[in-house]
C-alpha cells in the first residue's frame, strides 16, 4: 500500500478551501486598522539617555510594597510582555498586586555605538534600580530578567547582591555551550572584532534574519501557509499581525555591547565558567544571595532549556526554584497557558518571600 | 488504478479545477491563457500573484502579503505536483515516487534555476523582506556602493605592483583576493544549504516509507507538506549543528566582513583626499562623546551625593547669614528713635552674630 492516499474530491476541497480563504483574506486584510502593542497604561518615571523606566498602572493599586522591575533583552522591544489585552504578562502581574516597572532600552543609533555592557549593567540598569530603591524607600527590589535581560540581571545580582531582594529569570541562558544551542554554535568561529569594527552597530534586520534561519522552514514558510487558515478571521489576523510587527520591529545592537556579549557569553561562556568582568566589576554567580526563581521553556529554540537549567548549580543562593514551562521562547509570554500559569507562579513565589 | 477509476479521477479533477478558477475569477483574478480548459498542468500558483496585486504596495500588510504569496505559491505548486502525480499513479505509488513529485513541486517555473531542487535555498532568499535581511542581501546592498570598484579591482589581480601607484595597486589586489575568497566561502555555504535540501528529501522519503503501513497513510496535501517540513527541518538542524557548518558559516561571514572592511578603507582614502569627514573620524567623535557621557555619569554617581550635600550645607549657611544680615539691618533701624537708651545692646548683638 502506498504511503499517500489522497482522494480527488478531498484534494480539490483543499484547493478550493485555500482559494476561498485567500479570497476572504483580500477583504479582511484591507479592513484592518494598523496594529499596535503595549496596551497597559504606563508612565515614564525616569529617563537616562535613550533608556526609559516605565511604571505600569493596573486597575487597582499594588498590594506588594517591593517594586518588580522587568529587565528585557536588548535584541527586541520589551512589549512582548504587554502585547495585547488578553496576552500580557504585565497586566496579569498587576492584577496579582505587583507594582510593575519596565526598562525600555530604546533604539541605539550611531552615537551609541560605543555603549558597553558596563554602561548597560553598571550604568543604566543600576541607576534604574537605585531610582526605585530611593522612590520606594526600600533597600532592595525584585528583579525579573528576560532572555538576555536575564543574563544582565544575573550579572547585576552578582555584583550588587544587596540591591536585589528576589531574582526571577525567564528563558535566560546561563550555559552558552550546550550542544543544542545553534546560535552559539554559529558564532563560535566568528571574528567578532572584525564584525563589529566593520558593521558598527549590528543591524536589527540582520539579527532578525539570523533568528529566522534557526528554523527557516517553520518560521518563514509553514507559518505563512498556516496563516491562510485564519485569513477570514479578523481577530486572529490582527493577533498575527501584532506578533509580526513585534518580531520585525527590533532595535539595532550597540556595537561594543554586542562585541562583549558575543565574546564573553557566547564564545567564552564566562557567565558559567567564571572570569566574566563587567567594567571593573567581577561577576561570580556564587555571589547571588537572594532567592532565585528560574523559569524556562521546554520547547525553546533560542535558549535551550539546558542552557537555563545550568543556573541551579551555578547560583550561590540556597533558595533556588525552577519552573519548566510547556511552550516556546515566545509562547511563555503570549500563549493562553502562559497567561494562566506564569504570572500567578511568579506572584506566589514572590509573595512567600516578601 | 484501473483505467475507469483513472478516467473518473481525471473527470473529477477537471471539474474541480474549473471550480477553483471560477472562484478566482469572481475575485477579479484573471486566469492565464489556457486556464479556460481547466488544464491540470496549468500553473495554479499564478493566481497568487494577481491576488497579491489586489493590495497595492502602500498598506501595512504589503510585506505580509508578499510573505503569504511567496509561501502559498510554493504550497500550491506542491499541491498541484502531488495531485498530478496522484492522477498518474493513484494510490499505488511508493515513497520514492511521491518524493520525486514533491521535489518537482518546488521547482516553480520562472524561478532562479540555481535554486532548483533546493527549497531551503529558495526559502532563504524569500526570507529577506521588511525587518529581515541576511548576509546575501547585506552584501548586495553594500555591493551597490562598492560596485564601481569591483571590475577594476578584479582586473588588477595577478598584475605585478610597481611604480608610483604600487601601494594603491597592492591594496586593490588585497581587496580583489578578499572578493574571490568571499565568493568561495559563499559557495561552500550554499553547497551546505543544497545538501540540507537534499537530505531533507531523503528524510522525507524515509518518513513516508513508514506511512506505507496500513492505517498510517497521509490523506491530505497539508499532511504531506507538514511531514516534509518536519523532515527538512530535521535535516537542516543536523547540518547547522555540525562542525563543518560552524566553520563554513564563520568563514563566510568573516570573508564578507573582510571585503567590507577593505572597501571601507578605499572609500576612506578617497573621502580624505576630497577633504570630507571620514568614517574613522566620525567614530573618533562618537567614542569621545561616549567617554564624556560615561565620565559625567560616573562623576554624578561617585561624587554627586557628596557634592550635593556640601552644596545644600553651604546654601543653608548662606541663608542663615542672609537672615542674620536682614535682622542686623532691621534691628538698628527700629532702635534708632531710642538710640540714646538702647544703643549699646541693640548694636552689639547683630555685630556679634555677623562676626560669627
Amino acid at each position: 500500500m502506498g504511503p499517500i492516499r489522497i482522494e480527488p474530491q478531498k484534494a480539490l476541497d483543499e484547493a478550493l478551501k485555500l482559494q476561498q480563504k485567500l479570497s476572504a483574506g483580500a477583504q479582511t486584510l484591507r479592513s484592518l486598522d494598523p496594529v499596535t502593542f503595549g496596551v497597559t497604561a504606563k508612565e515614564a518615571v525616569y529617563k537616562d539617555d535613550k533608556v526609559t523606566l516605565y511604571r505600569f498602572r493596573g486597575e487597582r493599586a499594588p498590594t506588594q510594597k517591593t517594586p518588580l522591575l522587568i529587565c528585557y533583552a536588548l535584541v527586541n522591544t520589551p512589549y512582548m510582555v504587554d502585547l495585547q489585552d488578553d496576552r500580557s504578562l504585565v497586566k496579569n502581574l498587576l492584577a496579582q498586586g505587583q507594582d510593575v516597572y519596565l526598562i525600555d532600552w530604546g533604539y541605539p543609533d550611531g552615537s551609541d555605538k560605543y555603549l558597553t555592557l558596563d554602561d548597560y549593567i553598571n550604568g543604566y540598569l543600576r541607576r534604574c534600580v537605585d531610582f526605585l530603591r530611593k522612590s520606594h524607600g526600600v533597600e532592595a527590589i525584585n528583579l525579573l530578567g528576560i532572555c538576555q535581560g536575564g543574563a544582565f540581571s544575573l550579572c547585576f545580582s552578582a555584583i550588587y547582591p544587596e540591591k536585589v531582594k528576589n531574582l526571577v529569570t525567564m528563558v535566560t541562558p546561563v550555559d552558552f555551550h550546550t550542544p543544542d544551542n545553534m546560535l552559539s554554535h554559529w558564532v563560535r568561529e566568528l571574528d567578532v572584532d572584525l564584525f563589529v569594527d566593520t558593521l558598527g552597530n549590528i543591524p536589527a534586520d540582520l539579527m532578525n534574519y539570523c533568528y529566522l534561519t534557526l528554523k527557516p522552514l517553520r518560521l518563514n514558510q509553514q507559518k505563512y501557509v498556516g496563516l491562510v487558515d485564519i485569513l477570514d478571521n479578523k481577530t486572529e489576523l490582527e493577533n498575527f499581525l501584532r506578533m509580526e510587527k513585534w518580531i520585525f520591529d527590533s532595535p539595532d545592537q550597540a556595537g561594543e555591547a554586542f562585541r562583549q556579549f558575543i565574546k564573553d557569553f557566547y564564545q567564552g561562556n564566562k557567565l558559567l565558567k567564571g572570569g566574566l568582568q563587567i567594567g571593573e566589576k567581577k561577576v561570580d554567580l556564587k555571589n547571588i544571595s537572594s532567592p532565585v526563581l528560574n523559569i524556562f521553556a521546554e520547547q525553546d529554540h533560542l535558549v535551550p532549556p539546558a542552557a537555563s537549567r545550568a543556573l541551579k548549580d551555578a547560583v550561590g543562593s540556597p533558595d533556588y526554584s525552577q519552573i519548566a514551562f510547556k511552550g516556546g521562547h515566545i509562547g511563555i509570554y503570549v500563549s493562553s497557558r502562559a497567561q494562566r500559569e506564569v504570572p500567578p507562579a511568579i506572584h506566589d513565589w514572590l509573595a512567600k518571600r516578601s | 488504478m484501473s483505467s475507469n477509476s483513472a478516467q473518473d479521477w481525471m473527470n473529477q479533477w477537471q471539474a474541480l479545477a474549473q471550480r477553483y478558477w471560477d472562484g478566482w475569477k469572481s475575485q477579479g483574478v484573471v486566469p492565464p491563457a489556457g486556464f479556460g480548459r481547466a488544464d491540470a498542468n496549468a500553473p495554479w500558483q499564478a493566481a497568487l500573484d494577481q491576488w497579491a496585486q489586489l493590495f497595492g504596495k502602500s498598506q501595512q500588510q504589503s510585506d505580509l502579503v508578499d510573505r503569504v504569496t511567496a509561501n502559498a505559491k510554493s504550497y500550491v505548486a506542491l499541491m498541484q505536483s502531488m495531485l498530478n502525480s496522484s492522477l498518474g499513479q493513484g494510490g499505488d505509488a511508493g515513497a520514492a515516487a511521491w518524493t520525486e513529485a514533491l521535489r518537482n513541486g518546488f521547482n516553480i517555473p520562472g524561478m532562479d534555476p540555481a535554486l532548483w531542487n533546493n527549497p531551503l535555498g529558495a526559502n532563504f532568499r524569500d526570507m529577506a523582506g521588511q525587518g529581515a535581511k541576511g548576509f546575501e542581501q547585506l552584501m548586495a546592498e553594500f555591493g551597490r556602493a562598492g560596485g564601481p570598484f569591483k571590475q577594476e579591482i578584479l582586473s588588477t589581480l595577478g598584475m605585478p605592483a610597481f611604480g608610483l601607484a604600487r601601494e594603491h595597486q597592492e591594496r586593490w589586489q588585497a581587496l580583489g583576493a578578499a572578493l574571490v575568497d568571499y565568493q568561495e566561502q559563499t559557495n561552500r555555504y550554499n553547497a551546505l544549504i543544497l545538501k540540507s535540501s537534499q537530505q531533507g528529501f531523503e528524510r522525507f522519503q524515509s518518513k513516508l516509507a513508514e506511512r506505507e503501513e496500513p492505517g498510517r497513510q497521509l490523506e491530505s496535501v497539508r499532511a504531506v507538506y507538514d511531514l516534509w517540513i518536519d523532515a527538512a527541518e530535521e535535516a537542516y538542524a543536523e547540518i547547522a549543528l555540525s562542525d563543518e557548518f560552524r566553520k563554513v558559516y564563520g568563514a563566510m561571514v568573516n570573508a564578507q566582513m573582510r571585503v567590507r572592511s577593505l572597501i571601507q578603507g578605499e572609500i576612506e582614502q578617497q573621502t580624505r583626499q576630497l577633504g570630507m569627514p571620514t568614517r574613522s573620524e566620525l567614530q573618533g567623535v562618537q567614542k569621545s562623546v561616549q567617554e564624556l557621557r560615561r565620565t559625567f555619569r560616573n562623576n554624578q554617581d561617585n561624587g554627586g551625593s557628596e557634592l550635593a550635600g556640601e552644596i545644600a550645607a553651604l546654601r543653608a549657611e548662606v541663608a542663615a547669614l542672609k537672615r542674620q544680615l536682614a535682622a542686623a539691618d532691621t534691628q538698628p533701624a527700629k532702635a534708632a528713635p531710642e538710640k540714646p537708651a538702647a544703643d549699646k545692646s541693640a548694636a552689639a548683638a547683630p555685630a556679634k552674630k555677623t562676626k560669627r
